[in-house]
């Protein structure tokens, strides 16, 4: 598949990069950033991708430096693209909790395996608790707003990271 | 103590010193620890690749500090602090400043 890095969106570029790792048999998740452009319809647009993988960096150059990817330190570019793909060490989390169930995606490029929209917005709001990152905030909402999301779900968990209040306070923006 | 299981002598060392003051930069650990500041840099790199460890600019400082989402936090302070109960009290003087100052001084005031 010829692919055009340099008006490639950041889904379909995500799912390129999940696929073309994928069939050399390394496994990885998007997580961060990458997950509330996709939700959001582009409201938020990152221009960094987050993979989480337990594979040797090593390898997964071997793979991308075929399509033209260089890598400096964990981050890999394309000259052509304006996405910066960032390998993340394992495991996912959102703040104490272990990920284990996700989205897949199917489109144009290929496949493509992310956090779900509940843990999409967990993972914004683990930002907004704990640095009051304010942006983060909002991009837990912006998903909240277009996705079905678990809210119960998000409670327990924003109870067990002890940060009930601030859950309120998103709760309260979400509903305005 | 532990410098078997990290295979790095600096590791041990940044982790007990971010017990005790929350945050440092690779020049205040390269003294405290009297050691050079690229091997100080490279191992502040390393823990903030894996995760346990997040930076910000204080200025034109990189002053690290732990990740509060990192999901192994707890059990690694937990290891940390236990590491520097079983320091003895000169290395403890010597390499952990633990008589810093903390508290807020003037700009401008003599000491």
């Amino acid at each position: 598949m010829s692919i055009d890095f340099t008006t490639i969106s950041l889904k379909d570029l995500a799912a390129f990069i999940y696929d073309t790792l994928n069939r050399n048999g390394i496994e990885i998740i998007l997580v961060g950033g990458a997950c509330v452009s996709i939700y959001s319809n582009n409201r938020y647009q990152s221009y960094d991708l987050d993979f989480v993988t337990y594979e040797e960096l090593k390898t997964i150059e071997s793979v991308l430096q075929k399509h033209g990817f260089r890598r400096v330190g964990r981050c890999f570019s394309n000259s052509s693209c304006p996405y910066i793909i960032d390998f993340v060490n394992p495991p996912v989390a959102i703040g104490n909790e272990s990920i284990k169930n996700y989205e897949t995606l199917r489109t144009a490029t290929g496949m493509l395996k992310l956090l779900t929209p509940t843990d999409c917005v967990k993972d914004r709001l683990c930002s907004f608790f704990h640095w009051n990152d304010e942006q983060a905030l909002e991009q837990a909402i912006l998903v909240a707003s277009d996705q079905n999301i678990d809210l119960t779900n998000i409670k327990r968990w924003a109870k067990k990271e002890n940060h009930e209040e601030k859950f309120a306070l998103f709760l309260a923006k979400l509903q305005k | 103590m532990l410098e078997y299981l990290f295979s790095n002598k600096n590791v041990e060392k940044i982790l007990i010193y971010l017990i005790l003051h929350k945050k440092a930069n690779a020049t205040e650990l390269s003294r405290a620890f009297a050691s050079s500041l690229d091997p100080i840099q490279k191992t502040l790199r390393k823990l903030e690749d894996g995760g346990l460890l997040v930076s910000f600019l204080e200025g034109r400082t990189r002053v690290f500090q732990w990740n509060p989402r990192y999901p192994f936090l707890e059990e690694i302070q937990n290891l940390a602090k236990k590491e520097y109960e079983f320091l003895p009290n000169h290395m403890k003087q010597s390499c952990y400043q633990v008589n810093k100052r903390k508290r807020p001084r003037k700009t401008g005031k003599p000491l």
